[in-house]
């Protein structure tokens, strides 16, 4: 007993004990309901059973159920458009504005962190201000469309199920580009000057510079952002709660919003455990990339 | 063109970006002072023409902001104390290693950081009823955020324990301090501001969360703030001024955190998500 105390006063087992803690935590909290979370998918879980471990088996019905719904791949080919929109949107901004920042001039950076106001902010304010904006019949959008003569009409962004998705994809792009291009401008200043100054001297114009140098050089960094941008987007949830509620008739429905609806509107936990079990295997996909991309900078 | 001018250029250009950027935040704030007939004139205006200043104690007082304000400030402390005891000394082991087990544990810790809330409340909240603790629904969802945000914090305090030299600590122990000793008296102090950066930023999400309480909390007078904006705007509502009120009051304290440690939120931020 004095052996082990000693050891975590002055040992190794002080290491052992910072990290089983926190672990132990992890695997309880977040472990645990990740395999729950495959039980369920193949159970039977109502209202009645919710407080029973002792369920029915029902095999692959869930997953079989699921794609026989009419409304299951609508639903996924909206969570695709969602994430190449959004992660496009972000991206591009986000590398312009990094770009006319990394011209260093006095002030640059404290207005390049201003821009990150947008993703300090909660999610659900976000969505509340956006859905303001992009009301039908007085929002502030359709105000400086119509004044400068983009469109001729009120669009409902909100009510129309062909723009609806686009509505969230509008907010989701102006939350996640200020992260994108805080991360990017990282990347930027990682690129050494002289490789400039050669090519300069080679006489390479601006534009061979970007594509030879500034392109190549950034390549591990634009792929963590890429899968970076893809973990965000497929986590948002405030802005389809605060701005769409996935409707109208689900044309705004996204996976991650479609889970906890069932779940938590229509009291269907087998088939939210479902959809989140399928996602889920998604996630950890992209996350694969972000790590793999990382891994040089993970080992310091 | 001088490089003073083209300095003053470039400034110019970046302010009225950030003006662009920026937009939607102004437009909260504008809305919030405009009335009720200013707020759906065409065109629009762009400045109000009476600011209502009591639109503010009228959302105050009628939804009853002080206590979801309260709530939201009672979970995103607890998430931020547990996190902070815990993730602290895990951050600090898998910073001070280098071997095929911190591999292994930071995988795994990074994995379970992209793990989407909407999609892990389904079997937390069942999992929860199931022992009882949907009782204290508060505590549930402090736990259930702590679990989501650690290994966020533990990335990033553990980029700051890199930073310092393994040296000063191996000083110490010559000198006779023990593990703990030194661990506490030299080690800590000097990641202190980095892991009060981390902290600041887990409690700024913690603050905002949505989901988790949304699905947890049942009770209204539990709620924290962001479920109560969720709530106050039905689906045809038109009280956008007093909506806009209640935003600016939620986020206004988060931003001037924000904007006061500006520099060392987005330097603790680019050190620890990328490298």
């Amino acid at each position: 007993m004095r052996r082990i105390l000693s050891s975590v006063r002055d040992g190794r087992g002080f290491d052992i004990v910072l990290v089983a803690f926190p672990l132990g935590f992890l695997f309880l909290m977040a472990g645990l309901p990740l395999i729950y979370n495959v039980v369920m998918s193949f159970q039977e879980v109502d209202m009645f059973s919710l407080g029973t471990f002792s369920r029915p088996w029902v095999g692959f019905k869930n997953y079989v159920d699921l794609f026989a719904q009419p409304e299951t791949l609508p639903i996924l080919y909206n969570t695709a458009i969602f994430v190449v929109g959004s992660i496009a949107g972000q991206f591009l901004i986000g590398f312009g504005l990094a770009l006319f920042f990394w011209v260093n001039f006095p002030g640059a950076s404290w207005l390049r962190g201003l821009f990150l106001v947008s993703w300090v902010m909660p999610g659900l304010v976000v969505g509340a201000i956006w859905n303001w904006i992009l009301s039908g019949d007085f929002g502030v959008l359709n105000f400086i469309l119509k004044d400068s003569g983009i469109i001729s009409g009120n669009i409902f962004w909100r009510s129309d199920p062909h723009y609806s998705l686009y509505a969230v994809i509008i907010a989701n792009i102006w939350l996640g580009t200020s992260f994108n291009m805080i991360l990017l401008s990282v990347g930027l200043s990682g690129i050494p000057g002289d490789l400039y100054e050669a090519a300069e001297l080679d006489g390479a114009t601006a534009w061979q510079r970007f594509w030879t140098i500034t392109l190549p050089m950034m390549r591990s960094t634009i792929g963590a952002i890429i899968a970076l941008g893809l973990i965000f987007t497929l986590q948002q949830f405030d802005l389809f709660a605060a701005i769409t509620s996935g409707g109208p008739n689900n044309s705004s429905n996204v996976t991650q919003y479609w889970a906890w609806d069932l779940s938590f509107r229509q009291y269907d936990f087998a088939k939210g455990a479902t959809i989140s079990v399928i996602m889920i295997v998604f996630v950890m996909f992209a996350s694969v990339v972000y790590v793999r991309s990382t891994r040089h900078e993970v080992r310091g | 063109m001088s490089e003073t001018a083209r300095n003053r250029l470039m400034l110019v250009i970046a302010i009225i970006m950030a003006a662009i950027y920026l937009f939607p935040l102004y437009w909260m704030y504008i809305t919030a002072l405009k009335s009720g007939s200013e707020m759906f004139a065409t065109p629009p205006s762009f400045w109000p023409a009476s600011p209502q200043w009591s639109t503010y104690t009228y959302v105050w007082e009628s939804r009853n902001m002080g206590l979801y304000l309260w709530n939201s400030l009672v979970i995103a402390i607890g998430a931020v104390v547990i996190i902070t005891v815990l993730g602290v000394g895990c951050a600090y082991v898998l910073a001070r290693y280098r071997n095929i087990w911190v591999d292994i544990g930071l995988f795994l810790i990074l994995m379970l950081q992209v793990l989407p809330a909407s999609l892990m409340i389904t079997p937390i909240f069942v999992g929860f009823s199931q022992i009882g603790m949907l009782n204290y629904p508060r505590l549930a969802v402090i736990i259930a955020i702590a679990a989501k945000s650690m290994p966020f914090f533990v990335v990033l305090v553990r980029a700051t324990f890199m930073a310092v030299p393994m040296e000063l600590e191996e000083a110490a122990l010559v000198d006779g301090n023990s593990r703990v000793g030194a661990f506490f008296n030299i080690v800590l102090p000097l990641a202190r501001n980095g892991i009060l950066v981390s902290a600041i930023l887990i409690f700024m999400q913690a603050f905002g969360e949505f989901v988790y309480s949304k699905s947890m909390i049942q009770a209204a007078e539990l709620q924290p703030a962001s479920v109560g904006l969720n709530s106050f705007m039905g689906p045809n509502t038109n009280e956008w001024n007093n909506i806009m009120a209640y935003a600016t009051m939620y986020v206004t304290p988060i931003l001037a955190i924000f904007v006061l440690l500006q520099r060392r939120i987005v330097s603790g931020l680019t050190s620890g998500a990328l490298k």
